[in-house]
């Protein structure tokens, strides 16, 4: 047996990666990764002194963080493999009510539940995605639509998680002068987490495999990748951080409701974003997230909540998918022009 | 065995409004490979339209399909020439169709809900608290008018939408097209304007469907979603783009529904639909009749 020639595949033998090739800018991307990172971590801090609704403010560094989570870990399946899930949102009821039951019935923070939240979606994601991902195209959107559906059903009939009406979590037991702060720190974990895996899965042969993918599954399937198995490793991963910031929420909400995260707009949200900021690519999600927060936060400053803010989410959807389908980051990218501080593939 | 009778009969009342509400979306795929997920939300409008008319000049919503039959076909081929020409022969062009008019029925839903409010609307000429009683034996089975009336309405609009198909010249460019695109452009038709008309027959058909549903169901601007995942769930199953499958799926789901509601309990009788999608997307992608959707 011994004696049989042992035929060394060339597996690390890729053409140099993309860093190596623009070797310039890889010091640009290093120093503003160090200073988005610096200045997430102390801007509770800083925020303290400045504005005198440090509660306010601290709540809207916990959404726009956990919109970052959300449409990065979106981008995956969405971006990455190129199949766009509209049914996203289910993950995320999932880590609120997971998170949400444990502390109701056994006393655990969700602080400390939340990644076994994101771990159950993830589980879910598989399931799922070992049914939905038998379909392409138009018919893996419709599934997941079905999906969404199926589990809004389902946690409306469901008594024990209290139906339509939810359930009541108890308040989280912080002084109330830095009530936020933990929660901005679990979001601010969960964003950076995620884009850190954006990157990762980026730089990775899964990731070159989920491009190819993209590009022509066909093609990808004939060059030997196990697209089956990619694809349903991008859609359980994709469900992780969304699980966990769906934890967090659920106990910044103070209640679970199936309509609170199971809405269709939710699930819309993501994909909006990383459509804007640029699908497929690591800084296009988070580009889109901050865009769309802050389209979101001066609408509702200037008309108050009203429906039309959905009405803008769509109207911006139309304009990027008629103007530049590919994103901010994508059309920057294409024409030459993305600066080195907004190209972190 | 007289309930089960009733049970059928219900779903088969239903299951012709839904056959009309379904056809103009199948039409859509079939012509122009458009997944038109705002389809439901523009079955909306003409509810509300057909609310606004009945509740200002009490004109009654199944004379209200004259209206808002023309409004949508005119409204239909003003979208088509604005939206998706652009979009044409892009890589993934039908995925990009659905995140298109995802995006139209979230502008429409906000609409409305900015217009008309989330509160629930329902149309109520006399009819609709009527019910024809048909004595059998010791028993007594129950048509209700408004329901009746409607699915008449709607067998009558899908029989004119065959014969347009059919027999009219348009009618033909319109099959030639959905048979195949190149070619019936090398024989001489204008595939763009045949697109256009495709699409406004296919949004009068939804006009049309509006106005009777707004008798039947209560409506309100997020009730769209619940229609469109029942809609691409019976035209899935019929087979995308195909008219006849998307009146056999109606018949089958409406009935299949109708006995879950029984079993069940109403807050369970979507999830025939939901389910039926699931089975089939992954059985037969392809649906009874019709083309495979795997692209």
């Amino acid at each position: 047996m011994s004696d049989l020639p042992i035929i060394e595949t060339p597996v690390e033998a890729e053409a140099p990666t993309r860093e190596q090739e623009r070797s310039p800018g890889t010091m640009t991307r290093w120093i503003t990764a160090v200073v988005l990172l610096a200045l997430v971590l102390i801007f509770p801090f800083i925020a303290r002194p400045i504005f005198p609704s440090y509660n306010y403010v601290m709540q809207l560094g916990i959404v726009v963080l956990m919109w970052i989570a959300m449409s990065s870990s979106w981008n995956i399946i969405g971006g990455f493999a190129g199949y766009i899930s509209l049914g996203h949102a289910v993950f995320y009821a999932i880590g609120g009510y997971v998170s949400g039951m444990i502390l109701i019935h056994w006393g655990v923070s969700p602080f400390l539940t939340a990644p076994l939240a994101g771990l159950v979606a993830v589980a879910f994601g598989i399931a799922a995605g070992l049914i939905t991902l038998r379909t392409r195209g138009p018919a893996f959107i419709i599934s997941t639509i079905a999906m969404l559906f199926l589990t809004l059903l389902f946690l409306d009939n469901w008594e024990f998680v209290g139906g339509t009406d939810g359930v009541n979590l108890p308040l989280a037991p912080f002084p109330a002068a830095w009530l936020k702060v933990p929660f901005y720190y679990a979001m601010a974990l969960a964003a950076i987490g995620s884009v850190y895996l954006s990157y990762r899965v980026a730089h990775s042969k899964f990731g070159l495999g989920l491009r190819a993918i993209s590009q022509d599954e066909t093609k990808a399937e004939v060059a030997g990748i196990n697209t089956r198995g990619y694809k349903v490793a991008a859609f359980a991963l994709s469900a992780f951080f969304i699980g966990f910031v769906g934890g967090i929420w659920g106990y910044t909400l103070t209640y679970l409701r199936p309509v609170a995260f199971l809405a269709i707009a939710i699930a819309a949200r993501m994909v909006l974003m990383a459509i804007i900021g640029g699908r497929g690519t690591v800084a296009g999600p988070v580009v889109g997230a901050v865009l769309i927060f802050a389209v979101d936060e001066f609408a509702v400053r200037q008309f108050g909540e009203t429906s039309l803010n959905i009405v803008v989410v769509g109207l911006l959807l139309l304009i990027a998918l008629l103007f530049f389908p590919q994103g901010i980051v994508g059309s920057l990218r294409q024409s030459g022009k993305l600066p080195a501080f907004l190209d972190w593939d | 065995m007289i309930d089960l009778v009733q049970v059928l009969i219900l779903g088969l009342l239903l299951g012709g409004v839904y056959a009309l509400m379904a056809s103009g979306l199948t039409l859509l795929f079939g012509v122009m490979r458009i997944v038109n997920l705002a389809h439901a939300a523009l079955i909306l409008i003409a509810a509300y339209i057909t609310f606004v008319l009945f509740d200002s000049l009490a004109l009654d919503p199944i004379v209200a399909v004259l209206i808002t039959m023309p409004v949508m076909f005119g409204l239909g081929v003003g979208l088509y020439l604005l939206l998706f020409p652009r979009i044409e022969g892009t890589h993934r062009y039908v995925e990009m169709t659905v995140l298109l008019t995802f995006g139209l029925a979230l502008i429409v839903e906000g609409l409305l809900a900015f217009i008309f409010t989330g509160i629930f609307r329902q149309t109520r000429p006399d009819y609709v608290m009527d019910a024809i009683v048909i004595p059998i034996g010791e028993d007594q089975l129950f048509i209700p008018t408004g329901q009746l009336y409607a699915m008449v309405v709607s067998l009558v609009l899908l029989a004119g939408l065959w014969a347009f198909l059919q027999l009219t010249r348009t009618g033909r460019a319109i099959r030639a097209t959905t048979q195949n695109r190149a070619a019936a452009q090398i024989v001489g038709i204008n595939v763009r304007r045949v697109s256009a008309l495709a699409f406004g027959v296919g949004l009068a058909l939804a006009g049309a469907s509006g106005s009777l549903v707004s008798f039947i169901f209560p409506f309100f601007p997020s009730k769209h979603w619940q229609w469109i995942a029942l809609m691409l769930a019976l035209i899935v199953l019929g087979g995308m783009g195909s008219i006849k499958g998307a009146v056999l799926g109606a018949l089958i789901l409406a009935v299949a529904s109708a006995f879950v509601q029984d079993a069940f309990g109403a807050t369970w009788s979507p999830i025939a639909f939901y389910l039926a999608l699931f089975l089939i997307l992954l059985v037969r992608p392809q649906g009874l009749f019709g083309a495979k959707l795997r692209l």
